[in-house]
């Protein structure tokens, strides 16, 4: 295990707001409203982010090093900001994915949830 | 529709301005986004999107003020670690200042601003007579008088009151003399007193002839039975008289110190409509105010003066609110102007501060400008240079709550004795509040002119100059508040000397007799032993004599009330004849007192002769009066062998002699007009013996041996010296100057730190210009003027401030001097002399150092 490896676990469990923007831009860049819209879009509206939420998850998600400023921009809006994942953002994601994987793995063969034929 | 994003950027404005500055833009534009997608939904739905987007700022702008404060408070805290020698400096200043205000309000809290204790007081209230044409503005009731208003008065849901007297308790222990009030029964549901044992008396108990039963205090309860259980329902003597413990009353209820409460039991018969003993206290009936309460009963004194002209002719009530009673406003202004001067100090301590401060970000300017520079908004620096003054503060406020911790229990012991409800002095929550309170506001306040200058855009410009615009403008910011330190340190030393003066002057006050080797005693004869004069003189005169004769013993005499000694007997009396009043009444003071009692005290006499054995009971009574009695009689004639009545003309009395006036109240009121009687024809319940010792030994055990051995079931009680009479009446004045001039050295000494500091930033600033004078040949005596210039400066235009501001608010001090005025010049000049000195001696370290500037070093700087 290295040494971001070590960081990234430091910051588990991540909320849930904060996972699902880290997974939304493993796909590339992005500026907020865009990340909002795939979000419910992803979750079925089932999760909507509001400006206030997902702003503070991305000033803090800065602080902690997870994603960067793009200075990528797109053909929308010249003046909205795009952010992009991190390496160490990256390495945290694929913690905390592999974290509910092993939880999910567990409820399996406790028959919580129903296994994979 | 568009209003919809004037709405969103209202809610935005829930978010810190950096978070605002940073992501605004986005959020709004994502606002914008949404609300342009749900363009189609219905009205219910828009609401609920509304809602959701409100809900969210309120729930998530909390969290990131809270993230901005502990990340200023972080930054904050670690300049301060980089900045020990400022830190500490700060802290212990404002340790002092806040310490001082947070003691200080402890105080007034106890004292004046505490609820009082009873049900509902804001419509309690405490009823006086008065006499306007015998000049007595407030005076105890007659019994009968209350009695009257209880039958006719309206105004009142319930009236009622006390006399108080003293009782000697002989159950469980040796004879203790106790503090008695005769009570009505209305009294415990006026004060809505809720006895802590057993219950109050009835109105059926409130009568003559009824069971005697008696409530204890908790105090007497604890101390003289151990706080047994069964003392209610037990039988206690007082004066001789069983009495049943029916209840224990909490002190802190009734509003006098009291020791036993027992029915006042009123028989109109018997008491005298101008004897006036009687406290009355009364509940305003709903919707009536107090100025219709007084009217009634003016109304009803016009009518009790018709049908009782001999005794109530003249008199009229007077009312004020039980807060107006208990806590004069006198107390209430004297509280206020010493948290007013505390204030001030504290005042004094934030300009020093500032100052500090200011030297700090005049070091600090080039990293601010890049800041500033880089795109950090005015708004943040502001904010942070903000936090760490209120940090600092709130250090410094924790610190003075310790410190006042520490001198609350001293406040407290010292001011019992001399403030009403001084007892209750606490660091209670409402001071706790008040500290942290003023801590921050200290703060903000310190802080708030460093932080103007930090964040000011101009900083980026200054700096390109090398940045003597900014100094500049630094130097004139800091020369100002030094002058307002120096302008608020005139006021506080101003009111301090005044009080120290006023202070001296009143112990040095000639009181009329000679305190030295003086020891008062009192004691009060049972009417069941000692039922008339003969009894009670039997005994007083063989206790006298037997004093007299004792070893240590240089004279001994009898007085029913000792100068000093709290308390007062007057009465309105008449001359009889011709005399310079005419038929006109005059209110006089008297005391009834033994043969001996002129040559203990040390009182001359002027005329006349003293009491002797030709005076007794049933004979001629035999009077001397003060000097200013006889003068306001009889200016130009002798008065010896002249007459004078009481008021009601039931007593004439003929002057035998004239004694030197005495201030018999306390040293800060002029002698009264005295009229003495002798105790070998008159005695009154309570007496108390005065002797004078050869030396200092204490001679408390004589004097109780000596009642002993004449009669072993009484007790001597407030056995005190003149020197601790003297210091009680003084203690008030004493501890109020003490503390103004406290304050007035901790003004003195922020005021030399604060010139100082100016001073030395000075010579810093100007080192290259004085290394130039000095290079073409100026001697260092030219050099050393320019620093004391400037300090004269500084000094002359904020002593001359604050000096005017003293005169402007010195009446305000009024109340509190004695023997001096507010404006008084010479005290004014010496405190503007004195604070010039200091500033000057201040400027000394800075011109030496001036004038050992390398000129080359300085030169080669450029």
């Amino acid at each position: 295990m290295t040494n971001i490896d070590i960081e990234a676990r430091r910051l588990l469990p991540l909320p849930p707001a904060v996972l699902h923007i880290l997974i939304t831009l493993g796909e590339g860049a992005k500026h907020g409203y865009a990340v909002m819209q795939e979000v419910a879009d992803r979750t079925g509206g089932e999760v909507r982010m509001s400006p206030g939420t997902l702003y503070g998850s991305i000033r803090k998600m800065l602080e902690d090093g997870l994603i960067e400023e793009s200075f990528h921009r797109g053909g929308d809006d010249e003046r909205r900001r795009y952010y992009r994942l991190t390496r160490f953002g990256r390495a945290v994601a694929a913690a905390e994915a592999e974290r509910l994987a092993a939880l999910l793995h567990h409820a399996r063969l406790n028959g919580l949830v129903p296994r994979r034929s | 529709m568009r209003r919809g994003p004037h709405l969103f950027r209202l809610v935005l404005r829930l978010f810190p301005a950096p978070f605002r500055d940073r992501f605004g833009d986005d959020m709004e534009a994502a606002y914008r986004q949404a609300r342009a997608d749900a363009a189609g939904l219905g009205r219910r739905d828009l609401l609920q999107f509304w809602a959701g987007v409100a809900f969210d700022a309120l729930l998530r702008a909390p969290g990131e003020h809270m993230r901005m404060t502990v990340h200023d408070l972080r930054y904050a805290a670690r300049a301060l670690r980089h900045a020990p020698t400022y830190t500490l400096v700060a802290i212990a200043t404002l340790a002092l200042g806040i310490g001082a205000n947070t003691a200080i309000f402890s105080i007034v809290h106890a004292v004046a601003l505490q609820p009082l204790p009873s049900r509902d007081p804001s419509r309690l209230v405490r009823i006086w007579e008065k006499n306007d044409s015998l000049r007595i503005p407030q005076f105890s009731a007659s019994i009968p008088n209350y009695l009257s208003w209880r039958e006719r008065a309206r105004s009142f849901d319930s009236i009622g009151g006390w006399r108080q007297n003293s009782a000697t308790l002989t159950t469980g222990g040796d004879p203790q003399r106790l503090t008695r009030l005769e009570a009505t029964a209305s009294v415990f549901p006026l004060l809505g007193i809720q006895p802590l044992a057993g219950r109050p008396f009835t109105a059926g108990e409130d009568r003559p002839g009824a069971a005697r039963v008696a409530l204890l205090a908790e105090s007497v309860w604890r101390t003289r039975f151990g706080a047994r259980a069964d003392v209610v329902g037990s039988s206690v003597a007082l004066d001789g008289v069983p009495h049943t413990v029916i209840g224990l009353v909490r002190d802190r209820e009734m509003v006098v110190r009291f020791d036993v409460i027992v029915p006042l039991a009123a028989d109109a018969a018997r008491e005298s409509r101008s004897n006036h003993v009687f406290t009355a206290i009364g509940r305003l009936r709903d919707g009536v105010t107090l100025r219709q309460a007084q009217q009634e009963m003016d109304a009803i004194s016009v009518q009790l003066g018709r049908d009782y002209p001999a005794d109530d002719q003249g008199w009229g009530v007077t009312m004020a609110t039980f807060y107006d009673w208990i806590v004069p406003a006198q107390v209430r202004n004297s509280l206020y102007v010493l948290l007013a001067c505390v204030g001030l100090v504290l005042l004094i301590a934030c300009t020093n501060l500032a100052n500090l401060m200011l030297a700090r970000t005049a070091v600090n300017r080039r990293e601010q400008a890049v800041r500033l520079a880089l795109g950090a908004s005015r708004a943040r620096v502001v904010r942070e240079t903000l936090t760490e003054s209120v940090l600092v503060a709130v250090a410094g406020g924790g610190a003075g709550v310790l410190l006042a911790a520490w001198t609350i229990p001293v406040f407290r012991a010292q001011l019992t004795a001399v403030l009403p409800r001084a007892d209750g002095i606490a660091l209670s929550t409402p001071v706790l509040l008040f500290a942290g309170a003023v801590s921050v506001l200290t703060g903000v306040l310190f802080g708030a002119l460093p932080a103007y200058f930090n964040s000011r855009r101009a900083i980026v410009d200054a700096l390109k100059d090398g940045g003597r615009t900014g100094a500049a403008q630094h130097g004139r910011a800091r020369h100002a508040l030094v002058v307002a330190e120096l302008a608020l340190a005139t006021i506080v030393l101003a009111a301090a000397a005044l009080l120290l003066e006023s202070f001296v002057r009143l112990q040095k006050v000639d009181l009329g007799f000679q305190p030295a080797r003086l020891t008062t005693a009192m004691l009060g004869l049972p009417p069941a032993r000692y039922p008339d004069h003969a009894a009670g003189w039997g005994f007083y005169s063989r206790t006298l004599q037997a004093l007299a004769a004792s070893p240590g013993v240089e004279a001994a005499a009898l007085s029913s009330g000792a100068p000093l000694g709290g308390g007062n007997t007057s009465l309105g009396m008449r001359a009889v004849g011709a005399s310079a009043l005419g038929t006109q009444e005059l209110q006089a003071d008297w005391r009834m007192v033994s043969a001996d009692y002129f040559r203990t005290m040390g009182i001359p006499l002027l005329r006349g002769r003293p009491f002797d054995d030709g005076d007794r009971e049933g004979g001629q009574t035999a009077i001397i009066l003060s000097q200013d009695m006889a003068r306001r009689f009889w200016p130009n004639d002798d008065p010896i062998g002249r007459s004078i009545t009481s008021g009601n003309g039931k007593l004439t009395m003929t002057v035998v002699g004239v004694a030197g006036d005495v201030r018999n109240l306390n040293q800060a009121i002029d002698p009264r007009p005295t009229l003495y009687i002798s105790t070998s024809q008159f005695l009154f319940p309570v007496m108390t013996f005065v002797v004078r010792t050869q030396g200092d030994q204490p001679i408390a055990g004589v004097i109780r041996k000596t009642v002993d051995a004449v009669d072993p079931q009484l007790a001597v009680f407030n056995v005190r010296t003149f020197d601790t009479l003297l210091e009680t009446n003084v203690a008030q004045p004493r501890v109020t100057a003490w503390l103004f001039g406290m304050f007035a050295v901790l003004a003195l000494a922020l005021a030399a730190i604060g010139v100082y500091g100016v001073l030395a930033c000075l010579v810093a600033q100007r080192t290259r210009e004085i290394g130039v004078r000095l290079a073409l040949g100026a001697p260092p005596s030219t050099v050393r003027r320019l620093v004391v210039a400037h300090s004269l400066r500084l000094s002359v235009t904020g002593i001359a401030i604050g000096a005017a501001a003293a005169l402007a608010v010195g009446p305000a001090l009024q109340s509190q001097l004695f023997a001096i005025t507010p404006r008084d010049p010479l005290t004014l000049a010496g405190v503007c002399a004195g604070l010039l000195g200091l500033a000057l001696m201040a400027s000394y370290v800075p011109s030496r150092r001036a004038t050992r500037v390398d000129p080359l070093a300085a030169l080669r700087a450029e």
